[in-house]
């Protein structure tokens, strides 16, 4: 009942906003070619039913591995960034590229190296969706609070030991913030490289957009914000099973 | 009552709509960079028919026609299959003016290949880039089968994965891409989309019925302007070439006039020398109707008189 009553502020917006579209469209205000009536995106998502799921499908297998190779690559070149200042200095710089790099210019470069396909398309995923990871890992890994630290060092614990009961622990909510923004972004990676890749939702909008079907476009938007939201939910739920014994923001 | 509610809550859609309009001024939006396609729009005397005309240049996915119907744009460039499918939305689309009497689109594939036909290249493996909510591809899967090659999406103007592939095919403007591929070394070969019987009309002159109703005269004008700035540049394209040049630096200068010449044969044609230059036939709107509403793609077929109009 409680978490009823948590969800009805979240749902007032979209009530309010599906009504005042739906209005719009059925009165004649706003053109349907423009925006579709949301009783016609729904209509579009159960006819097409069997095309739009099995895309969902597709995209999400891709977004996830995507996000899966940032999470493990992204943590691993944080502790390693971490090891030494030299070694921030010399590689950070790089890392920093990755958020840069526009995954549209390069999405066409994507399919040479890896040929048309899920492996393009989680290579897009992945390269959209590291920098949150290695940046929010990294920073958390750093600012270990420096009493603990001189504890640890009293104690004569090494530095692997140091990073696995200190430092990583004490990261962990940052990492989780960089995870949230990994997630979101993975998703938007994937349906850039299935605009350029071919399949899943990607190739499902890019096609609908051709074929002047604006209901069909927003049916496979739609599908790929609950794929988006699903996974943000997912690190939630991480995030409250690991921190909720000690952490404030899970408390 | 209604109207005046939605005014009130969604303004910026109206603000949208009329963002950076001078009054007076005519907007003419393209489907894409201004290369020698749209050489007749550029050439055309406007001012002489008294009009100020803005050209707005487009890229891939610009909704042109959407721009035109929600009147962010009062004429646009758009192909015949767009219009036809545009008006079965409810979208009020005209053409006005068709430059291209011939489909000008097709699959280029490596000559090296020595295949014969359309057909042929279905038969065999390799990959066909392909954009596939185009009408045509969906004729081509209907016609030839699409089990034995593998499709993907189409590269847009990108010839670099053709270029890597001896079995890679993929769709083209016949004078636009196969060009570049020759400039890059590799033996091309082109099979026109119209070999598959599929020509509609592209590169048309369109506008809303809504302007055409409130405004005969500037419709008329800019009709008769782009006629005769066809007809100039078909004769001489080279001062034409020269402005587009400067606007889209990403051509190649010498194929500007490549282009220029080896698309003529599909704007002047037997039925332009009798017609005109850009005009439409009934029989042809028809054609196309029946092949659109035979692959699915109308909720409701337009009647073919309403599609076009003859200024």
């Amino acid at each position: 009942m409680k978490r009823l009553r948590s969800i009805i502020p979240a749902l007032i917006p979209l009530l309010v906003v599906t009504a005042a579209a739906e209005l719009a469209v059925r009165y004649g205000s706003v053109k349907s070619y423009l925006v579709p009536a949301p009783s016609s995106v729904l209509r579009a998502m159960i006819e097409s039913r069997a095309e739009l799921f099995g895309a969902l499908l597709t995209t999400s297998v891709s977004a996830l591995v995507g996000f899966l190779l940032s999470t493990v690559a992204g943590i691993a070149i944080a502790v390693f960034l971490s090891s030494s200042r030299a070694i921030q200095r010399a590689f950070y710089p790089y890392a920093v590229f990755f958020q840069t790099v526009p995954i549209i210019a390069i999405a066409p470069l994507l399919v040479i190296w890896f040929g048309y396909g899920t492996r393009t398309v989680v290579a897009s995923a992945f390269v959209v969706s590291i920098f949150p990871v290695i940046a929010n890992t990294l920073s958390g890994i750093l600012s270990t609070e420096p009493a603990l630290r001189d504890l640890f060092r009293l104690y004569g614990a090494s530095t692997l030991v140091t990073l696995f009961k200190l430092r990583f622990p004490a990261a962990l909510p940052q990492i989780l913030t960089g995870l949230r923004v990994a997630s979101g972004l993975a998703v938007i990676g994937a349906i850039v490289g299935e605009f350029i890749g071919g399949q899943g939702l990607g190739s499902v909008v890019d096609v609908a957009r051709t074929q002047q079907r604006v209901d069909k476009v927003f049916a496979a938007v739609l599908l790929a914000s609950v794929l988006g939201l699903a996974l943000f939910g997912l690190i939630n739920l991480v995030s409250n099973v690991t921190l909720r014994r000690w952490h404030a923001s899970e408390q | 009552m209604h109207r005046r509610t939605f005014l009130r809550i969604a303004p910026a859609i109206a603000l949208l709509a009329n963002c950076g309009k001078s009054p007076g001024k005519i907007r003419l939006a393209l489907n894409w960079k201004p290369d020698p396609q749209f050489g007749g729009f550029y050439a055309a005397p406007y001012q002489a028919h008294g009009l100020d005309v803005e050209i707005l240049p487009g890229g891939a996915g610009t909704p042109t026609i959407q721009m035109v119907g929600a009147g962010s744009a009062e004429f646009g460039v758009v192909s015949a299959d767009e219009l036809v499918v545009a008006r079965s939305q409810g979208n009020d689309v005209v053409a006005l003016f068709a430059v291209f009497q011939n489909n000008p689109q097709g699959i280029m594939v490596h000559a090296s290949r020595k295949l014969a036909s359309l057909a042929d290249l279905f038969k065999v493996p390799g990959t066909v880039a392909l954009q596939r909510g185009l009408p045509y591809a969906r004729l081509l899967e209907k016609k030839y089968g699409f089990e034995k090659v593998k499709i993907v999406p189409s590269p847009g103007g990108d010839i670099s994965a053709f270029l890597a592939d001896k079995n890679f095919a993929q769709q083209c403007f016949i004078m636009s891409e196969p060009l570049t591929a020759k400039h890059q070394g590799a033996d091309v070969q082109v099979f026109p989309v119209s070999d598959a019987g599929y020509n509609p009309y592209t590169t048309v002159l369109t506008t809303s019925g809504e302007f055409l109703r409130n405004d005969p005269d500037h419709a008329k004008a800019i009709a008769a302007a782009v006629r005769e700035g066809w007809r100039a540049y078909l004769d001489d394209p080279k001062p034409t070439n020269q402005r587009m040049k400067q606007l889209n630096p990403s051509m190649a200068p010498a194929v500007f006039a490549e282009v220029a010449e080896a698309q003529t044969p599909f704007i002047e044609t037997d039925e332009t020398r009798r017609n005109g230059l850009g005009s439409m036939t009934k029989e042809r709107w028809e054609a196309l109707i029946a092949q659109l509403k035979d692959l699915g793609d109308l909720k409701t077929a337009p009647a073919p008189e309403d599609c076009y109009r003859a200024l």
